[in-house]
């Protein structure tokens, strides 16, 4: 047993070494503040075709997001056919269920979801630390008492929340076009759930 | 949001009998459907409906099928109390009767589409008449019905054919589907209904 354990000890320590060391962020000057524009624009409606994977099942639908004031977003998933499914208000620290599906009323969804789309909507944050791999700018934050690393190239194209030195959720956002990600990945790792976004107007 | 529509007015007992009856009527006689489709979907915070559009294909006595072209392709059909998907390529399938939701979308659909949607124990009715066409009210008397839609319109041409439909929900925003090039009885492939 006692060298088993030893061996386990070494290992969770190592696992846990820090994020930024392990992937050999070098520390930078520190940059201030983070600036998330991909749905901070109060004139534009931000409409996505969702594809979601959760636990092998598949499903489809419309996410609809809006800046309706400043600190404030309305997140809404509809059918593709457009009957409403959740329908969440966003207003600085306040959050609310506006409408929920009975079959979709569970706490620990809500949560994820919530958690998920707070990053999605969160606009202006301030780095803890700032570091620098390549030409990329990675900034430290906490959102909701959770670490996230915001990689800039020199968009944000990653956002990593991450807790014992590893990545829980990643979301991605490529082909970005006037502050726009015309598609988004939120890539779950410690669940098995993926939500795609694809911009449609 | 304002919407500019024509002056309506209630119509008489007597013409609202005469709109079942020519509805029933040509309901009876179609035994299959196409139809092209533009869906706009209301919602108060955004500045403009969101506008889908596509195909519908509807083969007596209960199979239908929507299929959404633009600005993407999925394509979704009811048969034997299943809900079959085809998501950009991606199939599914969902038992609608674990779905109280699509289980009454779809009998709804069904009965607007097959002329049976005038039954007033499930629904509160009002009957109305602009210049131009017919507009039916419907308000479903079932509660967990009434927390999908509050109302739904059904607008109704000369022929008593349905050219739009309207689904509020209780928030009041809302889905409006507009029907065009629509041909009634033309032979379509069960092929169709296959994912």
């Amino acid at each position: 047993m006692k060298p088993f354990l030893l061996i386990s000890v070494c290992f969770f320590i190592l696992s846990c070494g820090s994020y930024p060391k392990k992937n050999n962020f070098k520390l930078a000057e520190h940059a201030g503040n983070i600036v998330n524009p991909y749905f901070a624009n109060p004139n534009q409606d931000y409409v996505y075709k969702a594809n979601i994977e959760v636990y092998n099942h598949y499903f489809g639908g419309i996410f609809i997001v809006k800046k309706i004031d400043d600190q404030q977003h309305r997140v809404v998933f509809t059918t593709e056919m457009g009957n409403k499914l959740l329908d969440f208000s966003f207003n600085e620290d306040d959050f609310k269920v506006n409408y929920i599906l009975d079959e979709l009323d569970k706490k620990i969804l809500i949560n994820i979801l919530k958690n998920d789309f707070k990053i999605l909507i969160s606009e202006q944050l301030s780095s803890k630390e700032t570091y620098i791999l390549n030409n990329e700018t990675i900034n430290q934050t906490s959102i909701n008492n959770k670490i996230y690393y915001y990689f800039e190239n020199p968009e944000i194209y990653k956002i990593a929340r991450v807790k014992h030195g590893k990545e829980k959720v990643r979301f991605l956002f490529t082909e970005i076009n006037d502050n726009i990600a015309q598609q988004i990945d939120i890539i779950h790792l410690n669940i098995k759930l993926k939500i795609a976004l694809k911009f449609l107007n | 949001m304002f919407l500019a529509t024509q002056a309506q007015t209630k119509m008489t007992d007597i013409e609202a009998s005469n709109l079942k009856k020519q509805v029933k009527a040509l309901a009876s006689t179609t035994k299959t459907i196409s139809s092209d489709f533009v869906q706009y979907k209301h919602l108060d915070f955004l500045d403009n409906a969101i506008e889908t559009s596509g195909k519908l294909a509807f083969k007596a006595p209960n199979l239908v099928k929507w299929e959404y072209t633009k600005p993407f392709k999925y394509a979704v059909f009811f048969k034997n109390n299943m809900l079959y998907i085809n998501d950009e390529g991606k199939k599914s399938n969902i038992d609608i009767g674990s779905s109280k939701m699509f289980s009454q979308l779809n009998t709804l659909i069904v009965s607007n589409i097959n002329g049976d949607m005038f039954d007033e124990s499930k629904f509160m009715i009002h009957y109305f008449k602009t210049s131009k066409d017919r507009l039916v009210h419907f308000s479903p008397k079932d509660e967990n019905f009434a927390k999908y839609i509050k109302t739904f319109h059904i607008t109704f041409d000369e022929k008593g054919d349905v050219i739009e439909v309207k689904m509020i929900e209780p928030s009041d925003d809302y889905t409006r589907i507009v029907f065009n090039n629509k041909v009634l009885n033309q032979p379509i492939d069960e092929a169709v209904f296959i994912n």
